[in-house]
């Protein structure tokens, strides 16, 4: 047995989302366990199944963001000036 | 994959709403409470799984049988994801779950330990039980600390809902039915409120685990006696009584109050010795045994004999 992961797309512009996993002896049993147990009530009208061996995982320090700040702008600088620029007391 | 250093920064963590994934670094004590919950939910619903199947051929009727067959694989299917979502904890494999329900030494809920009498006993089992599970799954859901068990709970309650709303409509009809109807849905919901109500378990201990670590987000009392407030006045507006001499209203705060409940049975039930566990884990074994040449086959092994 072999373990599989499912991602399912709905309708619209939703991308893939997982929905779980199972345990099939080969692929061709895979994609009637996947839609049997994830998708028979039309839970997607797209879907992906995927030996779980298949699949890649950053960990949380490849995903960190304590050296991105520059990546993101929250705002909180954008505030304070426009605060300046109107004369407002903050 | 997270790590923390004690319990206490686990728990921290937990109480702030954290949700844990299977190769994370857990403390033991939570994945094992975790499994051992996750894996007596399982067993649950292959459990009743099995109870459904036996009324396919005896379901009323060609829509009956075949929501009893819709039913069925749901029920399966729910046991089918949860064992996934336990084996990945790392404790048992989904085979090993299997052996030791099959063999009498893990536990199921007590509703599965009674003998379903008659096609309306099976109808008070969809209303009342499956209303009862619901409501206690629904309050895992809200908050489950365990990220692939939450997740895979909103699929199961989905499914238990369309379920539920299937008992309701067929409690209905008998409820309007004839008085044999009637009679016969009465004395269903008289061998059935007890082991629903109970389906609860006794009073949530002060130092829940499960609670501590939000694995559930509210208490076996709470969710029991909001149960008791949505289902008594039902089932009186339906025109039957509750099998519960004590049951009273509040004359000051307008609550229902069911009589104490004496925990005892329910324990000895638990361990598999109620009415009708030895039948059923045998039946399930049975079931288990006569499909094997279905597994073998998937697994292109030649058959066992």
């Amino acid at each position: 047995m072999k373990t599989y992961e499912v991602f399912l797309k709905r309708e619209g512009k939703d991308p893939f989302t997982h929905a779980g996993s199972f345990d099939a002896p080969d692929e061709e049993m895979a994609l009637i366990y996947a839609r049997e147990t994830y998708g028979r009530r039309g839970e997607g009208e797209q879907m992906w199944v995927v030996p779980r061996t298949a699949v890649l995982s950053a960990n949380e320090k490849e995903l960190a963001m304590a050296d991105r700040d520059h990546k993101h702008n929250d705002g909180l600088r954008v505030a304070e000036l426009r605060r300046i620029s109107t004369g407002e007391e903050s | 994959m997270r790590a923390w250093r004690d319990m206490d920064e686990f728990e921290g963590f937990l109480d702030a709403g954290g949700v844990v994934e299977p190769n994370d670094e857990m403390p033991e004590p939570y994945r094992q409470a975790v499994f051992r919950f996750i894996e007596l939910h399982a067993n649950s619903e292959y459990m009743g799984g099995l109870t459904e199947r036996d009324w396919i051929p005896k379901a009323p009727g060609l829509h009956r049988k075949l929501t009893a067959l819709a039913k069925t694989q749901d029920e399966i299917g729910h046991a089918h994801l949860l064992y996934m979502v336990a084996a990945d904890l790392g404790i048992k494999t989904r085979e090993e779950m299997m052996v030791d329900l099959l063999e009498g030494r893990t536990h199921f809920h007590n509703v599965f330990h009674y003998r379903v009498h008659s096609w309306t006993d099976q109808i008070a089992v969809a209303y009342l039980v499956d209303a009862a599970a619901l409501a206690s799954q629904q309050a895992v859901f809200k908050n489950c600390s365990y990220g692939p068990y939450k997740r895979i709970l909103r699929r199961v309650i989905a499914e238990e809902g369309f379920h539920m709303r299937n008992g309701e409509e067929m409690m209905l009809l008998m409820a309007h039915g004839s008085n044999t109807q009637h009679e016969m849905m009465q004395e269903s919901i008289d061998r059935w409120w007890l082991p629903a109500v109970q389906l609860f378990g006794p009073d949530s201990r002060p130092n829940d685990e499960l609670l501590r670590w939000h694995v559930k987000s509210e208490r076996n009392e709470d969710l029991r006696d909001r149960y008791v407030q949505k289902f008594v006045p039902q089932l009186l507006a339906c025109g039957f009584t509750i099998p519960d001499p004590g049951l009273e209203k509040d004359q000051t705060d307008g609550k229902w109050k069911i009589s104490p409940i004496d925990w005892e049975p329910l324990k000895q039930t638990m361990r598999n010795g109620g009415p009708d566990s030895a039948r059923r884990i045998s039946d399930a074994r049975n079931a288990w045994n006569n499909a094997a040449w279905v597994r073998d086959a998937l697994t292109n092994q030649p058959a066992s004999t």
